[in-house]
């Protein structure tokens, strides 16, 4: 027989939930507010009992080098995104910028300071054009970027006529390789940018202004948003972004190649997707975006120290860019309920 | 010759339908915790109007998904015509007859309208669709609803309300017999609403048993024979509807009188704040002037497709005037900028508030620092600690519920998204005040707040236009009401005419065109006139 008394006692306290607290729904909880997380150090975890490489300082400072570049347009397509857009140009403007900082800098090589802001320059006003297009002439931003896409393609090999552009002075290379308290200069500037878009869309009017624009356009421009400026802004900036790396990139290697950056929209854009944005524009975060980033990278680099074949890691990414993405989904619709 | 099928089918699942066709039984749910409904019972009986009443947030909505299925519910149980509906199985429920018309339509707008009929249980032969016969058929079901509708157009071409009739059309050929409806009339016009009810009156005359939520009086005692009032979840009336007045009905579903639903209007100053001059909007048929003055609220009246809100939006600036100009204290508003509207001290409350008012996925915090942006950031960057003590003031003024400043739009009520919309101008000085359809899809309590806010602002000194198809909104709050049609003013109304008898015919007469006596030019020379030269 059971003493009725300890039945009752046993009941209060499930009842009062002070027993269920340590079982089930903390650690739910903590599933869902950071399913991200969780995800992205499981990863981590499974790469440390792997390998002894893979935690050591000179991996963790390659799997940043090779962040840098996709960190710098993961954060234009972040802002893109937010208005509900999308830049799939961005590859190709790296290339396009990287090309014209290298015949800049073998043109003068005297003034090798130039090829960056010819760079950045290049990149801004592929970006002002695409920001145009869309804005102004309405056009869909799927299909104005891809315009682009091709269009700077092009460009790149006219201006190498069809070939590499090699033989730059070896300054060329200051801009990727020059180190500074041990990181390098495109990983600095990956922390600098991340810290900075991650202020901005929180701590700004224009960050708002960006978030209201994805949000409901209309809504937005009733409360006195110029929605076009925003807008236009958004490729304009992602384009620069993508000069920036297309210097990057180049001068890592001291030349300038029409393929640089190729396919690189579509891993920025996995950055975001995996960062909790959604394609509709409105939700989404630059803390979310570099944590896809780094996901990403971390994978690359992790599967390489396995000696994955390469084939098989791009089935391994597949995979997991969705699985991850779906662990989001079931999270965020938890939160919201 | 499916066509006889389906009818033969169809008067099958008539005949033995009379009785309960629909039986709740302590349904019980909630969400997250919080109990949405508390032990509900209801019958629907067949050939029955029953019109389901009660405040946003009452559990309406909630009470609709379970019966069709949509939802499971935590406890109790749902009967259609003695067999057990399985929770949470939406295509059981379909088997079984139960189909619902939701609040936002599920039509596939890319689709004509035979496709949208027929999907899922398209006609077929041995080579492929047989579009002919779907055509044909589509005609004829459309026809038994008063439909001439061509079945080949786009369904997206379609009116708002010619959509839901065919969604109930879609939900009659499956062999429903329990129609649930949620809020059919919150998106359509007034004729629309006409045929609406005509429809579901054919309806139940061929034994359907109807359910149906909405927030108009008039609407339930055009067609309900039956009103169940739910209130915090809990059923707190079920009366055949001749038992019932107005004023229970309205009492029942807010737990106290409501002598009060309009404040007192104060008194407005003769000093003119906004002034349309020979301002043409596009589309509209001549061109508008007309004055507002400091603490008065001057309604603007109308049918559906009069130019209200086309008025309203070219004087903020979102539509760009074709001539004429906007002046706000003697100066001329740049056109065609909501920003420059925005400078001048202008606010604008629009009528669809989902698709122009509020950016549902950022928070109330967010949503009213966007119009103040300039006062709250110093060199782009927001003052956090600056908007959040403001917001926070202006949102208390305005008694918003909600958890907390960080929570967003979309998990609030209609009343209290209304009620951020309309607050998030307050933080700073507005001199002009638009409203357009200021309490649509507010329920009857939020509503009344809604009115105390608008009079307390015109109070304080602001000039008020307000939009409305609100026949009592006009009636009690303005203190001049102007009658539009075909975007030119038709009439206007003096405070001592809104009081008078058969003011509402005469506003109808004006609105509808048969009665031209007063034309623009007499509205614009009475009144206002003579003052704007004193």
């Amino acid at each position: 027989m059971s003493n009725p008394t300890q039945t009752e006692v046993m009941r209060t306290v499930s009842e009062s939930g002070d027993l269920r607290r340590f079982s089930g729904p903390w650690f739910r909880e903590l599933a869902i507010r950071y399913a991200m997380v969780i995800v992205m150090l499981l990863i981590i975890a499974f790469f440390l009992y792997r390998s002894a490489r893979f935690g050591t300082v000179d991996n963790v400072t390659t799997i940043l080098v090779a962040a840098a570049p996709f960190a710098l347009i993961a954060l234009g397509q972040t802002l893109v995104i937010l208005t509900g857009g999308i830049d799939l140009s961005v590859g190709s403007v790296i290339a396009l910028s990287a090309m014209a900082a290298a015949v800049a800098a073998k043109e003068m090589p005297d003034q090798i300071w130039l090829a960056p802001i010819v760079a950045v320059a290049v990149g801004f006003a592929a970006g002002s054009v695409n920001g145009f297009v869309v804005a102004v002439m309405k056009v869909p931003p799927f299909i104005a970027t891809l315009g682009m896409l091709t269009l700077a393609s092009g460009l790149a090999f006219v201006l190498g006529d069809g070939a590499p552009i090699n033989g730059l002075p070896a300054e060329y290379g200051q801009f990727a390789n020059t180190r500074v308290f041990g990181l390098t200069i495109p990983v600095i500037l990956m922390i600098i940018m991340i810290v900075g878009f991650g202020l901005m869309m929180r701590r700004t009017s224009y960050g708002l202004r960006v978030y209201a624009v994805g949000g409901n356009p209309l809504a937005a421009q009733i409360a006195g948003v110029k929605t076009g400026r925003v807008l236009y802004s958004v490729y304009a900036i992602s384009g620069a972004l993508a000069g920036l790396s297309g210097i990057m990139l180049s001068s890592r290697v001291i030349s300038g190649s029409p393929n640089l950056g190729q396919g690189y929209e579509l891993d920025a854009i996995a950055a975001v997707v995996i960062g909790g944005a959604s394609l509709m524009g409105g939700r989404g975060t630059v803390w979310g975006t570099a944590l896809g980033l780094l996901l990403i990278q971390t994978l690359n680099n992790g599967l390489d120290i396995l000696t994955v074949p390469a084939y098989w890691q791009d089935v391994i990414k597949g995979v997991l860019i969705v699985a991850a993405v779906a662990v989001d989904v079931w999270a965020s619709k938890r939160r919201r309920s | 010759m499916s066509n006889q099928q389906a009818d033969v089918r169809d008067s099958a699942s008539h005949a033995p339908a009379t009785g309960t066709l629909l039986e709740c039984t302590d349904i019980v749910k909630g969400f997250g915790g919080i109990p949405v409904l508390r032990g509900i019972s209801l019958s629907l009986e067949a050939g029955t109007v029953t019109a389901l009443a009660g405040e946003n947030g009452a559990g309406k909505s909630t009470l609709m998904k379970i019966a069709s299925g949509q939802y499971r519910p935590d406890g109790g149980t749902v009967e259609v015509q003695g067999k057990a509906l399985p929770a949470g199985n939406a295509q059981a429920a379909h088997r079984l007859g139960v189909a619902i018309v939701p609040q936002e339509l599920a039509s596939i707008l890319e689709l004509s309208v035979y496709e949208n009929l027929f999907i899922g249980r398209e006609l077929r032969g041995p080579l492929g669709l047989r579009r002919g016969a779907m055509i044909e058929q589509a005609r004829e079901q459309l026809a038994v609803f008063g439909l001439t509708t061509d079945p080949r157009k786009r369904m997206g071409d379609l009116p708002v309300g010619i959509r839901q009739i065919i969604e109930i059309v879609k939900a009659t050929n499956t062999g429903a017999n329990v129609i649930l409806l949620d809020e059919p009339s919150s998106a359509i016009s007034e004729r629309e609403v006409g045929r609406l009810l005509e429809v579901m009156g054919l309806l139940r005359d061929r034994g359907v048993a109807l359910l149906f939520t909405t927030h108009k009086m008039e609407e339930i005692r055009a067609i309900a024979d039956r009103v169940i009032v739910l209130r915090d979840g809990e059923l707190v009336e079920d009366q055949a509807l001749a038992n019932l007045t107005d004023d229970d009905i309205v009492t029942a579903m807010i737990g106290r009188e409501l002598e009060d639903l309009f404040p007192e209007r104060g008194v407005p100053s003769a000093d003119v704040v906004l002034e349309l001059d020979e301002l043409q909007v596009p589309g509209a048929s001549e061109p508008i002037s007309l004055t507002v003055r400091r603490g008065e609220i001057v309604g603007l009246a109308g049918l559906v497709g009069a130019g209200r809100t086309e008025l309203m939006e070219t004087v903020f600036g979102v539509r760009k005037a074709e001539s004429g100009e906007v002046r706000v204290r003697g100066s001329r508003v740049k056109p065609g900028e909501p920003a420059a509207a925005i400078t001048a001290k202008m606010a604008l409350v629009p009528e669809d508030r989902k698709g122009a008012g509020a950016v549902l996925p950022m928070s109330v915090l967010d949503n009213g620092t966007l119009p103040g942006l300039a006062q709250f950031s110093i060199a782009g960057f927001l003052r956090q600690r600056a908007r959040r003590d403001r917001v926070g003031e202006v949102m208390d003024s305005v008694r918003l519920r909600s958890r907390d400043l960080d929570q967003s739009l979309e998990t609030l009520s209609g009343g209290n998204q209304q009620k951020v919309v309309l607050a998030r101008w307050l933080t700073d000085d507005v001199d002009v005040l638009l409203l357009d359809e200021p309490t649509r899809g507010v329920d009857v309590g939020a509503r009344s707040e809604i009115y105390r806010i608008i009079v307390e602002l015109a109070a304080s000194g602001m000039a008020v236009l307000m939009a409305s198809s609100d026949m009592p909104e006009i009636l009690s709050l303005s203190h001049r009401a102007l009658v539009l049609r075909e975007g030119a003013v038709a009439g206007e109304l003096s405070a001592a005419e809104l009081s008078g008898a058969e003011v509402q015919d005469r506003i109808f007469r004006l609105a509808s065109g048969l009665e031209v006596t007063e034309a623009g030019t007499a509205a614009a020379e009475s009144a206002d006139a003579p003052r704007k030269d004193a």
